[in-house]
């Protein structure tokens, strides 16, 4: 990236957040824009965004923001598919990464465990409140960004307190009070402690989004006197606008929509109260009261468990009233309006406080050590090792379910005199008998179809036997799991490789007669692979998934029998398409048939159709998902056994 | 370099009745709005532990104090419930030792997939070693588990579990069910693997062997840390490392 050839000297820092500006004004990215411009002289920073207008690259204010094109917003987050990679992209040019948290999008990036080689720092702006339900996903995910993040910087010492999660890693938090640049609030023209004499404006400042609460703002207004005036834009407007009508306050409530920057200042000095209604714990600092504050302005704002009544606290420099409760707010309000003189005096001593507490000078000095900190702190030391050891989880339990799987072979081998051939020779048989009993329905020429009826059998029988051990294995391994701890999911991988290995054991029948039988077209067998591999790999996601399932839930085994021998008839594997006259539905819809057909088609010397693959991939992408899901959640399967 | 460090670690063990492994149930309890109570207790309650190389722990408590379930969860059997669980190290877990047996199998079929489950590759020699530390006759190597006595099952198992070293070592207790002579040659071979690892946690009811070998014991009442006792050096008695039982 240029920034870092233009002064290599400057450690560069990437800031990750979900949106910037000009797509959205607010407090995050106030902080950002910042924490940009006051460590311009040492640090190179780089901001990497989703944007609903598409992709971009620009310099705003000496700052390179990149912006990843998302398609609306699902749950309060970009949907930009994009992201991730292009994350994962930026990570090695940066020297810094700093994740602006709540964005799960990120922490998917590196909860994956990319970009352990950078440090990062962790900026905690808000736990996530407002879709609460999406928490027990994200919250392994943010634990794990956590775990990795060098330091954690959050505006209150309360934040700390008051999120279980971070409590997990308070030793890596720091406490960094927002700060804002107190001298454009110096208006020549209006002191400080200037109080209107009419003293009725009161304003508020926002996105208009429900967690600030404006509608409660709106509801204190009825049967008072003051007007209010709200600045910010957002999806509630036309909401809010109903509201306004609804209670007919369209004289006295306006919303003002966005302003820009020069004006809010003016607004903020020409108000008499400033009010933050804020209603969830969302809103963690309210940098606007701050601004309000640093303007000389009183505050009515809410008792939140964040840092809202701290900044501006009860009695001193704001009115703190219940969050959600209109009329105690529109109290709080009345209160100060007639009392010019307790207006006066709270809006010095808010001055006061932002100055001396809240400065910029502060603000940038707390963010540079913490930064500078995280840049030189040696990043390697445990990371590989991590990774290291990760990595040889994962091909232990490959091999320890290898060795499970041979045994268990071995095993079948020394009980029966037969040995290895008996189950060939049962496979054999059925081979046969149904063999002769499709050729009496069908008058088709049954011999050339025997091999393909024998390996679909053979594969059926594969994918039969994997889901119904899974569904036991881990009950019959509960003891491995419980005593030497050997991770859940080695026993369901140990299922496939068993019965792979009982599959490949069984496969001599079709091969004998495919030898026997049909011209030797060897490049066939080499284009059914691909198709083929798609279906074991089906198999195991399926039996990983119905395994953990029926672990947990115990009356599934039954309905997974059940279904199984119902789709055996269902799908064409002793039967095939051109034995009836036309595709049924539920053949078409069933994905075994089409499963079967990636790997029979190019087998039978045909091409797959565009159909089945789309539909095999697209079952492949379900499984896949449901089997990362099933592997979070078989952290826990110890208890269910 | 081997350490264990848990914060605040609380587990809530959900108790699984008959109910509650049903589907339907579930499903209709939510149709009905008949919400079932899952019962949850709190085996794991608070637990702090730092342990650096050289730490010997002993746990102690009450049947169900929750010691083995806090072994399980330095383990990672179970994930916490909240808390930080922190441990660099191999950990070897010797919490049951009929794990993985297959009594159908031959015992060195079982010492080889033993040894494969706890990551090692059983060769001959090192098969022969576990053999030899056993005293049992050498044709008995080819003969299934189910046709030995219990006694001689746990000499075979004990000899597989403690063949190799290990950084960080739970026990849980279970140097008892064998015969006098072999429990001496036993509990030797624990403290020899004992002052190899770097970090050991036993759970254990019999205090004076706590004492010998641990630095210091905690004590858990319904899993919560009671008290925790730091115990001296043992003193110039020789280490008096034989167990007698009844």
């Amino acid at each position: 990236m240029n920034n870092s050839s233009e002064s290599p000297r400057r450690p560069s820092v990437l800031h990750i957040f979900k949106i910037y500006y000009p797509d959205l004004f607010g407090g995050t990215l106030t902080v950002i824009r910042d924490i940009c411009a006051s460590l311009k002289e040492t640090f190179v920073s780089a901001v990497l965004v989703c944007s609903d207008k598409g992709e971009s690259r620009e310099i705003i204010n000496g700052v390179e923001v990149e912006r990843v094109r998302s398609f609306g917003n699902v749950l309060s987050l970009p949907a930009a598919p994009a992201y991730p990679w292009r994350l994962w992209r930026r990570i090695a040019k940066h020297d810094l990464l700093a994740l602006h948290a709540p964005f799960p999008l990120a922490d998917l990036v590196f909860a994956l465990g990319f970009g352990r080689k950078r440090p990062l720092v962790v900026h905690w702006h808000a736990d996530i409140v407002t879709h609460a339900g999406l928490r027990r996903f994200v919250e392994p995910l943010m634990r794990r960004t956590l775990r990795r993040a060098k330091a954690i910087i959050v505006s209150d010492r309360v934040l700390i307190d008051e999120a279980p999660l971070l409590r997990e890693f308070e030793d890596k938090c720091h406490v960094v009070p927002f700060g804002i640049d107190t001298t454009v609030y110096d208006w020549p023209k209006i002191e400080p402690h200037h109080v209107n004499d009419r003293g009725r404006l009161v304003l508020a400042c926002g996105r208009l989004v429900p967690y600030k609460g404006f509608d409660v703002l709106i509801r204190a207004a009825v049967n008072r006197q003051f007007e209010v005036w709200i600045i910010g834009e957002g999806a509630e407007r036309p909401r809010l606008e109903q509201l306004i009508r609804e209670l007919g306050l369209s004289e006295r409530v306006r919303l003002l929509g966005s302003v820009n920057d020069c004006e809010r200042v003016k607004l903020m000095c020409l108000a008499d109260v400033f009010v933050m209604p804020s209603v969830t714990n969302a809103e963690t600092f309210g940098l606007v009261q701050l601004e309000a504050m640093a303007a000389g302005r009183p505050v009515v704002n809410t008792a939140l468990d964040t840092a809202v009544p701290r900044v501006a606290r009860h009695g001193m420099e704001a009115i703190t009233v219940p969050p959600g409760d209109a009329e105690k707010l529109g109290e709080a309000i009345d209160t100060l309006i007639g009392d010019p003189e307790r207006r006066r005096r709270m809006g010095l001593s808010a001055r006061t406080r932002a100055v001396t507490r809240y400065s910029a000078t502060t603000f940038k000095e707390g963010m540079e050590t913490v930064y500078r900190a995280a840049v030189t702190a040696p990043s390697d030391e445990v990371a590989p090792a991590a990774e290291a050891l990760q990595a040889t989880g994962w091909l232990d339990s490959l091999r320890i379910a290898a060795a499970l799987a041979w045994s268990d072979m071995r095993h079948r081998y020394v009980r029966s005199l037969l040995g290895p051939f008996w189950m060939s020779l049962q496979m054999a048989i059925v081979v046969a008998v149904l063999g002769s009993v499709i050729g009496q329905m069908s008058n088709a020429d049954m011999m050339s179809h025997l091999p393909m009826l024998a390996l679909s059998m053979t594969a059926w029988t594969f994918l039969n036997s994997v889901v119904l051990d899974s569904t036991t294995a881990l009950q019959n391994s509960a003891s491995l799991i419980r005593d030497r701890a050997l991770p859940p999911v080695i026993f369901l991988l140990q299922c496939t490789f068993r019965q792979g290995l009982f599959a490949l054991h069984n496969a001599c029948v079709p091969l004998i007669l495919w030898l026997l039988l049909s011209p030797h077209d060897l490049s066939r067998a080499l284009a059914a692979l691909p198709g083929l591999l798609l279906f074991v790999t089906c198999t195991f996601a399926l039996s990983l998934v119905l395994g953990a399932l029926a672990t947990r839930y115990r009356d599934l085994k039954p309905i997974i029998e059940s279904t199984l021998m119902l789709a055996f008839l269902a799908s064409p594997v002793i039967w095939s398409a051109e034995m009836i006259n036309h595709r049924s539905t539920v053949m078409r819809l069933n994905p075994l048939t089409h499963l079967f057909a990636v790997w029979r088609e190019p087998l039978a010397g045909g091409h797959v159709d565009a159909t089945s693959i789309v539909y095999v991939l697209v079952t492949l992408a379900l499984l896949l998902c449901a089997s990362v899901l099933t592997l979070v959640h078989l952290r826990k399967a110890a208890f269910w056994i | 370099m081997a350490t264990i460090s848990l914060r605040n670690v609380c587990l809530d063990y959900p108790l699984y009745g008959a109910y509650d492994f049903s589907l339907k149930r579930r499903l209709l309890g939510h149709l009905i709005r008949e919400q079932g109570e899952m019962r949850i207790i709190r085996a794991v309650d608070n637990v702090t532990i730092e342990a650096e190389a050289g730490a010997r722990i002993g746990l102690a408590g009450p049947n169900g104090s929750g010691k083995s379930t806090l072994l399980r969860l330095i383990a990672g059997v179970y994930p916490p419930s909240s808390g930080s669980v922190a441990i660099s190290g191999n950990v070897v877990p010797l919490l049951g030792l009929n794990a993985g047996v297959n009594l159908d199998f031959v015992a060195e079929d079982n010492i080889a997939l033993l040894l494969r489950i706890s990551g090692r590759k059983p060769t001959r020699a090192v098969i022969d070693e576990i053999w030899a530390f056993t005293e049992l006759e050498t044709r008995m190597q080819r003969l299934p588990l189910r046709m030995f006595s219990s006694g001689m099952l746990m000499r075979v198992l004990f000899a597989t579990a403690t063949a190799f070293p290990a950084d960080i070592l739970l026990l849980d207790e279970w140097l008892s069910v064998v015969d006098e002579h072999f429990a001496e040659k036993a509990e030797e071979r624990l403290q020899n693997l004992v002052s190899q690892a770097a970090i050991v946690i036993i759970a254990s009811h019999d205090q004076p062997l706590l004492r010998r070998t641990c630095t210091s014991i905690i004590n858990l009442d319904h899993g919560r840390v009671a008290s925790t006792v730091m115990v001296e050096p043992p003193s110039t008695l020789p280490f008096e490392l034989r167990e007698r039982r009844a």
